[in-house]
């Protein structure tokens, strides 16, 4: 008996301690540090979820608040191959509403099943919510279908859609050439690309948030609430830029030019109203760019493309000659036809000498001749600083990424010669954008003051609308000079009848036709047609500048050109509901 | 002397001293059984309303999208080429100069750009949403509540 209890105990014992050392062991195991790396790591991977929440993108808006840059819904669709219940109903349905390859389809579906895969698979992305709107309704249909008597049960179950945005301008090619675009198909790495898109792309964005949500429910962890990227304003009007576009492209067909190119400007501050160049091109399907813009050729002709304006440039040559004293509107000059300038001759327009002028005739007939002396009579010095002070040969800063700029070559300058000065003085040997061309004339419609170009009013970040200035670059010339030079533009016009001219509203301005320098020098059948002109002459409202690149119907700034402008300005009258001169004063005389 | 004996007797009672130890593990059970409950209940309702709030902020992403989806179909509708042609099929004609007369409005500036900005919303809008009570356990719970007590009657802890 006593032998039996002590065996009893003995068992009882080895069973303590056997219980106390798995014990000692399951606690020993625990808290090692190994079980604390596993926790960590199975709590990291299964037991948490790390969300990178992008903002969305800011919206860009016209002056009026007409969206022009805004977001849509769109779906990614992808398989979680371990979910799959019927693979035949997903390949099936996938294939027939997204036009997806059964057999691929079908392969992503069974790969669970065959190849033991787990991982989540894309099939599509960028879908449109009407697509997924059809794969909902059948989701439903077998919902409620009964269960066949034969094979499995039809079921979209392990297909998962879930929404985003995509970038989407709903204006399609309305302002592309400012917008710019975004690269939306890449999803991690997309950047706003040229215009308005590249310039403010970070502004736009906003900033990425990193989260971490626990994925037990008891540990609620609030998703916070990421704020959209900035929104823009423009200083653009859609009515006017869709006027423009229409207008360039009806001036593209008539003239038979390369390409047409429209500026609308408010001088007072700089505010870009419409920029309009061609070729058309939307934004929405960026991924044709390479087809409508061939490796070379710019996306916004206004700030990239450089060109030698020609006679328009007449305008900055005669500005800097009133301003400096050389010349008043009356001095006389007698035309011989030709001048020799840095020992070669220089030639009038038409080869023809245009006898006694003054200087308002030097711009009514844009007589080379006249403008080459009136240039020597200045001197290099006086006439580069002007030059200079109206921005050639340097950006201006217009916030659109892309503009491109070409150095003015000086005095002491190894491309420079003295013949320089007598053709400069015209437009030739002097390379410049149409940004930079009229925001140097802006100067003489704003009283000789020259502001910056820009195409943002205002921005919206964190609820809060900030108003961009305008900003005063300098004073070129003074607001004397600045009138009497409007006024001989306009008397210009008149004289010569222009067809730039507008019934009901003076206007300033001045036609300009430029050869086209080739390897053999200039060629006289391919010209740059241009034309700048601004009103109402006694208080302008806006500024517009005019290129056709090399037109076939006429090489003639005067006869291709001119009536653009007078187009443009008759639309602008409405658009802008500016009164004509008569009602206009009659109106302030009240 | 006799009250002596009948207290000793009734101390000594072997069915008072059972009773007392049934009666202490029936309490230190039904005690257990309170904190379980309750804090089976309070799981239960966190859980549920963890859920709630998941959805809700799923909900939130998608009304986000929705919004900005509707505001750009909109604008589709609303876009310079559409509203051309609607114009045009309603029998509407492009204004030209002569077809506009001029009426001065005093005190009248011309049309202003437009302000885009939201008004201003409730300032503890950037405060959290989710209560601190939502994400406590129920020790931390009854840690915090005993705390506010004592703290609230200047006892020292």
């Amino acid at each position: 008996m006593s032998n039996s209890n002590g065996r009893m105990r003995l068992i009882g014992a080895i069973f303590i301690i056997a219980g106390l050392a798995i014990i000692f062991q399951i606690v020993r195991v625990q808290n090692s540090p190994q079980a604390k790396e596993l926790i960590s790591f199975l709590e990291k991977t299964y037991n948490q979820e790390v969300r990178i929440l992008k903002p969305e993108r800011g919206n860009i808006y016209d002056r009026w608040g007409n969206l022009l840059a805004g977001n849509t819904e769109v779906y990614e669709i992808g398989i979680a191959p371990p979910q799959v219940i019927n693979s035949d109903t997903i390949a099936q349905d996938l294939s027939a509403i997204l036009g997806l390859d059964y057999s691929q389809v079908k392969k992503i579906a069974r790969s669970y099943v065959e190849e033991g895969n787990e991982k989540y698979m894309v099939v599509a992305d960028f879908v449109s919510a009407d697509i997924v709107h059809q794969l909902e309704k059948k989701l439903a249909e077998y919902e409620i279908a009964e269960k066949p008597k034969k094979g499995a049960t039809p079921s979209l179950n392990g297909v998962h859609w879930v929404a985003h945005l995509r970038r989407s301008y709903p204006e399609n090619s309305l302002a592309a050439n400012i917008l710019g675009f975004y690269n939306y198909y890449d999803r991690v790495d997309g950047r706003g690309i040229l215009g308005l898109e590249e310039q403010y792309n970070n502004l736009l964005a906003g900033t990425d948030t990193q989260v971490v949500l626990p994925m037990n429910p008891t540990a609620i962890q609030e998703i916070p609430s990421v704020p959209p990227g900035s929104s823009l304003i423009l200083t653009i009007d859609r009515g006017i830029q869709a006027a423009m576009e229409r207008i360039a492209q009806k001036a593209l067909e008539d003239s038979g030019a390369e390409a047409a190119t429209i500026l609308v400007m408010d001088p007072e501050t700089g505010e870009m109203l419409a920029v309009a160049t061609t070729p058309a091109f939307n934004p929405n399907e960026y991924q044709k760019y390479g087809d409508v813009f061939p490796l070379g050729s710019h996306y916004n002709r206004a700030i990239s493309q450089l060109y030698e304006p020609g006679s328009v440039f007449k305008v900055l040559t005669m500005a800097a000659a009133l301003d400096s004293g050389t010349v008043t509107p009356t001095t006389p000059f007698v035309d011989t036809g030709a001048i020799e300038v840095g020992g070669l001759w220089i030639y009038n327009w038409d080869r023809g000498a245009w006898g006694p002028q003054d200087m308002t005739g030097c711009l009514q007939h844009s007589l080379n001749v006249c403008l080459a002396w009136i240039a020597t009579e200045m001197g290099p010095t006086t006439f580069y600083t002007y030059i200079q002070n109206f921005g050639m040969g340097k950006y201006t800063g217009i916030d659109l990424a892309g503009e491109q700029v070409y150095p003015l070559s000086l005095p002491g300058d190894q491309n420079w010669y003295p013949v320089n000065l007598g053709t400069n003085s015209f437009g030739q040997g002097v390379a410049a954008t149409p940004i930079q061309m009229i925001t140097a004339t802006a100067a003489i419609a704003n009283d000789g003051k020259m502001m910056a170009p820009h195409v943002v009013k205002a921005y919206i970040q964190d609820g809060h609308q900030y108003d961009i200035s305008p900003r005063l670059v300098r004073q070129v010339i003074s607001a004397e000079t600045a009138h009497t030079l409007s006024e001989m533009l306009a008397n210009s016009l008149e004289n010569e009848a222009s067809i730039a001219l507008v019934e009901g509203y003076r206007v300033s301005g001045k036609t300009g036709t430029a050869e086209i320098p080739g390897p053999r020098g200039y060629e006289s059948s391919v010209t740059n047609a241009s034309f700048v002109g601004w009103g109402p002459t006694d208080d302008p409202k806006f500024i517009v500048y005019i290129w056709l690149e090399k037109p076939t119907s006429s090489p003639w700034g005067s006869v291709v050109a001119a009536p653009v402008f007078s187009e443009v300005v008759s639309e602008l009258t409405v658009l802008m509901k500016l009164p004509p001169d008569s009602v206009r004063q009659q109106m302030a005389q009240q | 002397m006799f009250d002596q004996r009948i207290v000793q007797a009734y101390r000594q009672a072997p069915w008072r001293v059972q009773l007392q130890w049934i009666g202490a593990l029936l309490l230190v059970l039904v005690v257990g059984m309170l904190i379980a409950g309750v804090y089976l209940y309070l799981s239960a309702e966190a859980t549920a309303a963890g859920t709630q709030i998941r959805e809700l902020e799923l909900e939130r992403e998608d009304l986000q999208i929705r919004i900005a989806d509707l505001s750009t179909q909109l604008a589709f509708l609303r876009s310079a080429a559409f509203m051309q042609d609607r114009a045009e099929a309603l029998g509407y004609k492009t204004a030209h100069q002569g077809d506009i007369v001029y009426i001065p409005v005093p005190g009248y500036s011309g049309r202003q750009v437009v302000f885009l900005a939201p008004p201003p919303g409730n300032e503890s809008a950037d405060a959290s949403i989710i209560k601190p009570a939502y994400k406590e356990s129920l020790w931390e719970w009854l840690y915090q509540g005993t705390f506010d007590l004592i703290e609230s009657r200047g006892i020292k802890p």
